[in-house]
C-alpha cells in the first residue's frame, strides 16, 4: 500500500509518501513525479515520514529522476525518513547523490 | 404349459366389431323378415340395442388403441385421418343414394330387406366415423393438458357412455328428456372444444392446410347428418338405430369442436406470423447463447446476432462493427445496404442526434440505446446498440429500416437481450483464449526457470584452503540473483555476487546480462575497482533508466591469506574474524551499478584489503535475507544474521549456510513465503 499527497508549498512540491513502495506500486510513484516534473516543479520535497519500506524497485524510480533534475536545475530532497529505510539509501550508495535531510526545513536550506 | 398368445386388442376388437355388426344386421333382418311375412314378432327391440352399444365400444376400443399406437403423430396427420374416414363414410352415404336413385321406383328400391342392409352399412361408417373423430379430437383437446382438462374429458366419456343407454328410457322418442339431453351435450362439447392450444404451433402453411382439412370434415358431417336426418323423416319400417343419443351427442361435440377449430385457425392466420418470428427468437436466443465451440471464433456469434436482430425488427438493413487491438472500430458483419449508403449514413450519424451522442468511451454504454429518425432518401430511421463487456465497449450495431419510427419497445428489448447474450458469447470467447495464453505463458515461465537456474553455478571454484556453498531461491519463477567464482591463477579466486533491482522476469534479463559481464571482464583479470568501473560502463548501455545491479567483487588470494573487494551498492558482507570471536560487516563506500551512468562513476569506487585466518567464515548474501520479514512486519535484519553466524561458526561451510537458512525460514513462520529473492554463499577458510 502506498499512499502520495502531493501539495504546493511556497513554490516547493512536497510529495508525502506513506505505506511502503514495492515492484508492484513504483509505478504510482514515478507517476506523481512525472506529473510534478510537468507542472513545472522546481524544488521537488519529498517527506517519508510516513514510509515503512522500499524496495529497490522504488529506489530505482528515484534514481531514474536524477539525471533530469541536474539537467533542468530540479531541486529535490528527501526528508524525515526512517532509520531502517535511510540505510537502504546508504547501502546502495543513493546518499552520496540525493539530498537527504532530517527535517523539512533542512531539506529547504539545502 | 400351454403359452396363450397376448391378445392383439386391435385386431380383436375389430373382429369382434364385425361379428357384432354382422348379428345385429341378422337380428333386424330376422325382425323385418317376421313383420314382412306377418310372423308373430320373437325378437325384442332391446337385443337391438345391446348389440348396438356393444359395437359403439368394440368401435372406440379399436379407435382408441390404433391412435395410441402412434402417439407421436403430428397435428395435420391426426386431422387427416379424420378427413378420410370422413370421406369414406361419406362416399359410401353417396354410393348408396346414387344407387338408390339409379333404381327408381323399381320393386328393389323399395325392398326394406335390402333397404335395411344399407341402412346399416351407413350406420357402420357413421359410427366408424363420429368414434375415430371424436378420438382424434381428444388428442387435440388433451394437448398441453392440465388436470382440470383432463378430469372435463373423463366426465365428457363418461356422459356418452350413459348417453348409450339412454335409449332404454325412452327408446329414442324424440321428446323432452331426449332434446334436454341432447342441448346438456352440446353444451359439454362446446365448453370441451374451447381447448385449441395446438393452433399456434402450426406454421402459417400448415394452417392453411389445416382448414382445408377442417372445412371437409365439416362438409362430411353437415351431409352425413342429413344423410341421417332422411332416415329418421321417412317411414322406415325397420328398427331406428340412428337417431341415437350417442351418435347424435358425437355428432354435436365433432361438429362444434371441427367448427371451433376452423374458425380458430381462420383468425390466427395473421398472427401466426408473429408467433413463427417469436418461435424464431427464442431459437435464436438460444443459439447466441451456446458458447462459442473450440476452433470457432467470435464472427459467428456476432453472425447470428445481427441475423437475429434483423430478423426481430424486421431490418432493411444494418452493419456490425467491432474494436480492433488499436480501438479502431472495424467492420464486422454487413446487411442488405451498398457501401456508398452505408457511408452516407455515416456521415449522417455524426451530425444528427441522439447518434452524435455515442462515445466509446463512456462506461455506461451497456444501459445507452440510440434510436430516432435520419433524413436520409432511403432509410428513414435506425437504431444503434453498443456491444459491451464488463463496462467495456467493444463493438456496435446498427441497423435501419425503411419506414419512419420502425423500431418500437418490444423490438428494442428483443434486440437489446440478443445484444447482451451475444456480448456474455464474446466474452466467454475471449476470456477462454486469454485462459489458454496464460497457460502458455506458464508454461514458457518454466522454461525461463530451468535456463535461469542453470545460470547459476552448479560448482563453486576453490581450492582446499577454503570451503565454499552457495544457495538462491527466486520470489517468482525466476528471479534477479547472481553469484559465480571463477579460478583466476594458482590460488587466487574472483567471486562475485550481484542482484538486480526489481524481480521477475526483467530482474532475470538483467541478471544473465551480468553473468556476461562478469565472464567477459573476469578474464581481464582486472582489480576489483576496475572491474566495478567497467561493468558500470557496460550496464549503462543495457540497462533500463530506472534500474540498476548492487554487486560485491571479491579477490580472494589464498596463497597471500588476503581479500581485496570493492562494492557496489551491495548489502556489506558479513565476516566473522576467529582470533577476535567477533563477526562484523565490512563497511566500504561503494555506488550501485547503472545508477551514475558515466565516467563520474569511478569517484565512487572504493576498494578495500583485508587478511584473514583459519577458521575466519565470510559470508556474502542479498537483501532478500535481510528483510525477509514476519507476519508481524519485522525484518531478519542484520543482527539476527551476525548472531546465526557466531552461534554456528565452528560447524563447515555448507552447514552453517544451512543453519542460517533455517533461521531464515522459522523466523519468517510456517507458509511464509519470500517476498524477495534471496541468496547466500558462505566460505570458511581451512587454513
Amino acid at each position: 500500500m502506498l499512499n502520495i499527497e502531493k501539495q504546493i508549498e511556497n513554490e516547493s512540491w512536497v510529495l508525502k509518501l506513506t505505506g511502503e513502495i514495492d515492484a508492484s506500486n513504483s509505478v504510482e510513484l514515478d507517476a506523481a513525479m512525472s506529473q510534478v516534473v510537468e507542472n513545472g516543479a522546481k524544488i521537488i520535497l519529498i517527506d517519508c515520514s510516513g514510509l515503512e519500506y522500499i524496495s529497490s524497485a522504488g529506489l530505482g524510480v528515484f534514481m531514474s529522476y536524477l539525471e533530469e533534475f541536474e539537467e533542468n536545475n530540479i531541486k529535490m530532497a528527501i526528508y524525515a525518513l526512517k532509520e531502517k529505510v535511510f540505510q537502504v539509501f546508504h547501502i546502495l550508495g543513493l546518499d552520496q547523490l540525493i539530498t537527504i535531510k532530517h527535517t523539512k526545513e533542512e531539506a529547504l536550506e539545502g | 404349459m400351454l403359452k396363450i398368445p397376448t391378445p392383439n386388442i386391435g385386431k380383436v376388437s375389430i373382429l369382434v366389431a364385425i361379428l357384432t355388426w354382422l348379428a345385429l344386421l341378422f337380428v333386424d333382418i330376422t325382425r323385418i323378415f317376421q313383420s314382412v311375412n306377418q310372423m308373430e314378432n320373437t325378437l325384442a327391440p332391446e337385443i337391438s340395442y345391446i348389440l348396438e352399444i356393444l359395437f359403439f365400444i368394440l368401435v372406440y376400443i379399436f379407435y382408441n388403441h390404433s391412435i395410441n399406437k402412434n402417439e407421436n403423430i403430428d397435428f395435420l396427420n391426426l386431422i387427416w385421418r379424420g378427413v378420410s374416414t370422413g370421406l369414406l363414410a361419406s362416399f359410401i352415404t353417396l354410393a348408396i343414394n346414387i344407387f338408390y336413385r339409379m333404381l327408381g321406383e323399381s320393386k328393389l328400391g323399395s325392398d326394406p330387406l335390402l333397404n335395411n342392409f344399407f341402412y346399416h352399412v351407413n350406420f357402420a361408417f357413421l359410427t366408424l366415423f363420429l368414434v375415430s373423430c371424436s378420438l382424434l379430437w381428444k388428442h387435440l383437446i388433451l394437448y398441453q393438458k392440465t388436470k382440470k382438462v383432463v378430469q372435463q374429458w373423463q366426465a365428457f366419456e363418461v356422459l356418452m357412455l350413459m348417453s348409450m343407454f339412454f335409449v332404454f328410457f325412452n327408446g329414442n322418442n324424440l321428446d323432452y328428456s331426449f332434446l334436454f339431453g341432447l342441448v346438456f351435450l352440446t353444451i359439454f362439447s362446446a365448453s370441451l372444444s374451447i381447448n385449441l392450444k395446438w393452433i399456434p404451433y402450426l406454421t402459417f402453411k400448415e394452417k392453411w392446410k389445416s382448414i382445408l382439412f377442417l372445412v371437409i370434415i365439416l362438409i362430411c358431417t353437415t351431409y352425413l347428418f342429413s344423410g341421417m336426418l332422411s332416415y329418421s323423416d321417412s317411414d322406415i319400417t325397420f328398427l331406428n338405430l340412428t337417431d341415437n343419443l350417442f351418435l347424435l351427442g358425437l355428432f354435436a361435440f365433432v361438429f362444434i369442436y371441427t367448427l371451433f377449430s376452423f374458425l380458430v385457425t381462420l383468425f390466427n392466420l395473421p398472427t401466426s406470423s408473429v408467433f413463427e418470428q417469436k418461435l424464431v427468437e427464442a431459437i435464436n436466443f438460444q443459439r447466441l447463447s451456446q458458447s462459442i465451440k473450440p476452433g470457432q471464433d467470435e464472427s459467428q456469434v456476432l453472425d447470428i446476432l445481427i441475423d437475429s436482430s434483423m430478423s426481430a425488427s424486421y431490418a432493411d438493413g444494418g452493419w456490425l462493427e467491432i474494436l480492433d487491438k488499436d480501438q479502431i472500430p472495424q467492420l464486422i458483419q454487413k446487411r442488405f445496404i451498398d457501401e456508398d449508403i452505408r457511408q452516407e449514413i455515416i456521415t449522417l450519424f455524426q451530425t444528427i442526434k441522439p447518434f452524435s451522442e455515442f462515445e466509446w468511451t463512456l462506461d455506461d454504454n451497456d444501459a445507452r440505446k440510440f434510436y430516432g429518425k435520419i433524413p436520409h432518401n432511403i432509410y428513414k430511421s435506425a437504431f444503434l446498440i453498443p456491444l459491451v463487456v464488463n463496462k467495456k465497449t467493444i463493438g456496435r450495431m446498427y441497423l435501419v429500416k425503411e419506414v419512419r419510427d420502425g423500431f418500437n419497445k418490444e423490438m428494442i428489448n428483443i434486440i437489446t437481450t440478443f445484444v447482451g447474450q451475444a456480448s456474455i458469447s464474446v466474452e466467454n470467447y475471449r476470456l477462454l483464449n486469454e485462459a489458454i495464453k496464460t497457460e502458455r505463458y506458464k508454461e514458457e515461465l518454466k522454461i525461463a526457470q530451468r535456463v535461469q537456474r542453470s545460470l547459476l553455478p552448479k560448482e563453486l571454484h576453490h581450492n582446499e584452503k577454503f570451503e565454499i556453498c552457495g544457495f538462491s531461491v527466486a520470489a517468482d519463477e525466476v528471479g534477479g540473483d547472481y553469484y559465480e567464482t571463477k579460478n583466476l591463477e594458482e590460488g587466487v579466486f574472483a567471486i562475485i555476487i550481484g542482484d538486480v533491482s526489481g524481480k521477475g522476469t526483467s530482474a532475470a534479463f538483467n541478471m544473465s546480462q551480468m553473468k556476461g559481464i562478469f565472464h567477459s571482464l573476469v578474464q581481464l583479470n582486472p582489480s576489483p575497482g576496475e572491474f566495478l568501473y567497467k561493468a558500470n560502463t557496460a550496464l549503462s548501455q543495457c540497462l533500463e533508466r530506472n534500474h540498476f545491479i548492487t554487486t560485491s567483487y571479491f579477490l580472494l588470494d589464498t596463497v597471500q591469506q588476503s581479500i581485496r573487494y570493492s562494492r557496489a551498492g551491495h548489502c556489506p558482507t558479513l565476516f566473522y574474524d576467529h582470533s577476535e570471536n567477533k563477526a562484523e560487516y565490512l563497511s566500504a563506500d561503494g555506488l550501485g551499478l547503472g545508477i551514475v551512468r558515466n565516467t563520474n562513476y569511478r569517484n565512487y569506487i572504493h576498494e578495500s584489503e583485508f587478511s584473514y585466518e583459519k577458521e575466519d567464515v565470510l559470508v556474502l548474501y542479498t537483501d532478500g535475507i535481510i528483510e525477509a520479514t514476519n507476519k508481524k512486519g519485522e525484518e531478519f535484519g542484520y543482527n539476527n544474521l551476525k548472531t546465526t553466524l557466531v552461534k554456528y561458526k565452528h560447524l563447515s561451510a555448507d552447514k552453517i549456510q544451512k543453519e542460517i537458512i533455517n533461521h531464515v525460514y522459522q523466523f519468517v513462520g510456517e507458509g511464509g513465503i519470500p517476498d524477495d529473492d534471496f541468496s547466500i554463499m558462505v566460505i570458511k577458510f581451512n587454513s
